[in-house]
């Protein structure tokens, strides 16, 4: 049985950058505040040292993964801003759907030296990766039984996790789901990027003429999503529905997105028709925006096409490029920027670029409407839009 | 919702396609070769399933293939086997959906990019192993290659990916978000990975794996990919139907129950604790088999588990299972016929995931 859109966001939770707490957040985005800085937390032989957004006074247990435990400290956040206790999710059927990038991978830097060198190292990195899995360790510390599913989509990750989690309430799967995203700063990223030519040694700056690239984040976004039977129960209010999600697959390039956009286009598409959404019932657009030049060029012109007029921002400025956690760090500024009715502007843009399609909101703005979307590109072609908003403002 | 599995595509240590496939089931004969892990007192050879992508050049262009690693490859040609197993190849792709689960993704340009920086510092960082690397890049070159332009999802739930990323393929057909999902699971043998599971089991490597057997440590490490072109069902033109998957975590001391009548097909593969888990698990009297003996040791072999229990399906009988000798089955039925096949498969503590299958 599938049940029909919308579904129900009951809490929210995030740590990035820009603030422990989804309203630290969101003070820092209003008050134009944001602090790159060189890495802290490692080294790097680069001539050139590339601002990150480090997740300043959190510190992770030894026996995890910064990124799983960023994850948790957003999911007990959102799980609390739920009114949710253990009592209440007792004898539910609770689900844990986590997009990352970092936190799958088999990648400890100094056990691959030391194992390079010719030494037996000592197995703890590889056994910290193994219990580290970002949906089993949420799922784990509350004691969820239900499915768990990290989503590797790349930067992708966060929205589609938040779209699956969806469909697993729609589908009677689950009554009860924590989805968002997580993923930690570190050097095989940092260098990644770096040799990919896509990072900007200054603040980056999305959708400015002197864009040069990204600047990589860190931090974690996780929402509640439930099912109406349960919210009923328990006489729980929404903060916000879910009322679509697309995705789709440019199949052109494993890094640099379709030039044409298409497969943007068929996600944000898919994600209108749910709730039969019209283009100008959106109020603003929260952007993947990561001030790489082929994403704000492509990004900016189907926004110009789709829905001309209708202001859009970028939050990286803020937070830098969380990558797996991006998309679900952006949903949870999107519903916190419906329900105060603002838009934050879109920090390090000065400069319109007449290459592209417009100019993103450049200060603080009160919007008109209830609905918004948020949306990501990432490397494989992936391209996911979810739609946030009020049941029936559709 | 049930779905259909309407085509396979498998390649793995017993060799590529379903027929291959097939035949090492009726043989009961894996093909165990060997592989050199670079310890710190010399090379060891440790028996390992090793995977053969020659077949991939029937599809696609040698010279396309030339920066396409070996872990993308498998997927590749997993891809095109299930594709054309199940008559889609060459049709229009556009309403497709591409799922891909994998336990440990891209573990040799993984290390190959590690190694860049390590060897050779930081500014020396090899982008295209970079590119390479991230964990949804044989999902991303199964779209290019194949013009698919629906969604595309990787999942990596470590032991859990199978039956976790099939939940979601399963919503998509069920949402009509897509015609058909090619659903692949994907896991590669790499340097460091041999290397881990030398140090994990220590240095007796048996070469046949007793998946039942629970007084000894036999499980061999594999690789490979199998994939299924689901769908929903239109008509009676597919090895079976996926009646149901179910994933999450049992409460201690809580035994599986599984479908009435239904084979179990256990996801045991020689490692001697879960091997007990799995006896302490399911009920006494279940009808029981296992295939890992063909397949070997791998996240991914739960995909091959589901692509076996298909062909159980199709022609009605179980396959015997190789490797039984020795192997304790006191109080587990082995059966011949059966028109239900739940593909078990258990991990950590408590986790489980099982895909219950029935015949057209």
């Amino acid at each position: 049985m599938t049940h029909p859109w919308p579904v129900a966001i009951t809490g929210l939770g995030c740590i990035c950058a820009a603030g422990t707490n989804v309203d630290a957040c969101m003070e820092a985005l209003y008050s134009g505040q944001r602090a790159p800085a060189e890495p802290s937390r490692f080294t790097s032989s680069h001539p050139t040292r590339y601002p990150v957004f480090e997740v300043t006074g959190f510190s992770e247990p030894e026996e995890l993964l910064r990124t799983s435990a960023l994850g948790l400290h957003a999911a007990q956040e959102a799980i609390a801003d739920a009114g949710l206790d253990q009592e209440m999710l007792r004898g539910l059927r609770v689900g844990v759907c986590v997009g990352t990038t970092v936190a799958s991978a088999m990648n400890n830097e100094q056990f691959c030296r030391d194992y390079r060198a010719g030494l037996d190292p000592d197995l703890e990195p590889i056994n910290r990766i193994m219990r580290s899995n970002p949906a089993a360790v949420i799922a784990r510390e509350f004691g969820f039984t239900g499915p768990c599913q990290t989503v590797v989509n790349a930067c992708a990750s966060g929205t589609d996790a938040v779209g699956l989690a969806a469909s697993w309430i729609r589908g009677g799967i689950c009554d009860l789901v924590i989805a968002g995203g997580a993923d930690e700063l570190g050097r095989i990223t940092y260098n990644g990027f770096i040799s990919l030519m896509i990072t900007d040694e200054t603040p980056c700056k999305p959708f400015d003429k002197n864009r040069k690239g990204l600047n990589l984040g860190e931090g974690a976004g996780m929402l509640i999503l439930e099912s109406e039977a349960v919210r009923t129960m328990r006489n729980q209010a929404a903060l916000s529905f879910l009322l679509g999600y697309g995705s789709a697959c440019d199949a052109h390039h494993l890094t640099a997105p379709r030039p044409d956009g298409e497969g943007l286009r068929y996600a944000i598409a898919e994600a209108l028709s749910c709730c039969g959404t019209k283009a100008e019932s959106i109020a603003f657009v929260n952007a993947h925006g990561t001030g790489t030049p082929d994403n704000d060029r492509v990004e900016s012109r189907v926004l110009a096409d789709l829905f001309p007029g209708i202001p859009f921002l970028s939050t990286k400025g803020y937070t830098g490029h969380t990558l797996g956690a991006a998309g679900a760090i952006e949903a949870v500024f999107t519903v916190a920027c419906l329900q105060r009715g603002i838009i934050p502007g879109s920090a390090g843009f000065t400069t319109p670029d007449p290459d592209l399609g417009g100019t993103p909101i450049e200060e603080c703005t009160k919007i008109e409407g209830q609905v918004a979307l948020s949306e990501s590109l990432a490397f494989g072609g992936n391209n996911s839009v979810i739609l946030l908003g009020t049941r029936g403002a559709a | 919702m049930r779905i259909t599995i309407k085509g396979i595509g498998a390649v793995g240590g017993f060799g590529c396609g379903v027929t291959d496939l097939a035949a090492a089931l009726e043989s009961g004969l894996g093909r165990v070769t060997e592989m050199t892990v670079p310890a710190a007192q010399g090379p060891l050879q440790i028996p390992a399933f090793r995977s053969e992508t020659e077949r991939l050049e029937g599809f696609v262009p040698k010279r396309t293939l030339r920066r396409i690693d070996h872990y993308s490859k498998m997927g590749l040609l997993g891809a095109y086997l299930a594709l054309q197993d199940g008559g889609l190849l060459g049709s229009d792709l556009s309403r497709l959906g591409v799922v891909v689960a994998s336990g440990y993704g891209a573990t040799a340009t993984t290390f190959a990019f590690l190694d860049s920086i390590i060897g050779d510092g930081d500014i020396c960082a090899s982008p295209t192993h970079f590119a390479n690397s991230v964990h949804n890049a044989a999902a991303a070159n199964i779209s290019i290659m194949l013009g698919a332009k629906g969604p595309s999802l990787t999942v990596s739930q470590f032991d859990m990916s199978v039956p976790s990323a099939l939940l979601s393929a399963r919503q998509w057909l069920a949402e009509e978000r897509v015609d058909a999902v090619l659903f692949g699971a994907i896991d590669e043998l790499s340097d460091l990975t041999g290397y881990l599971w030398h140090r994990q089991y220590g240095t007796q490597h048996p070469f046949t794996i007793s998946p039942l057997d629970t007084d000894q440590d036999s499980s061999i490490i594999g690789e490979g990919a199998a994939f299924l072109l689901l769908t929903r069902m239109d008509d009676n033109r597919a090895y079976c139907l996926i009646d149901n998957i179910d994933t999450g975590s049992l409460p201690e001391g809580k035994l599986f129950s599984p479908p009435d009548d239904a084979l179990l097909l256990l996801g045991a593969d020689g490692h001697r604790e879960l091997g007990t888990r799995y006896r302490a698990t399911i009920p006494a009297l279940s009808r029981v088999a296992c295939y890992t003996p063909i397949y070997g040791s791998m996240p991914a072999a739960a995909a091959f588990d589901i692509a076996a229990g298909a062909l159980i399906l199709q022609n009605g009988l179980a396959y015997p299972i190789p490797g039984v000798a020795g192997c304790n089955m006191d109080g587990l039925q082995v059966p011949l016929e059966t028109t239900r096949v739940c593909a078990l498969r258990l991990a950590g503590r408590n986790e489980y995931g099982a895909v219950s299958l029935s015949r057209l």
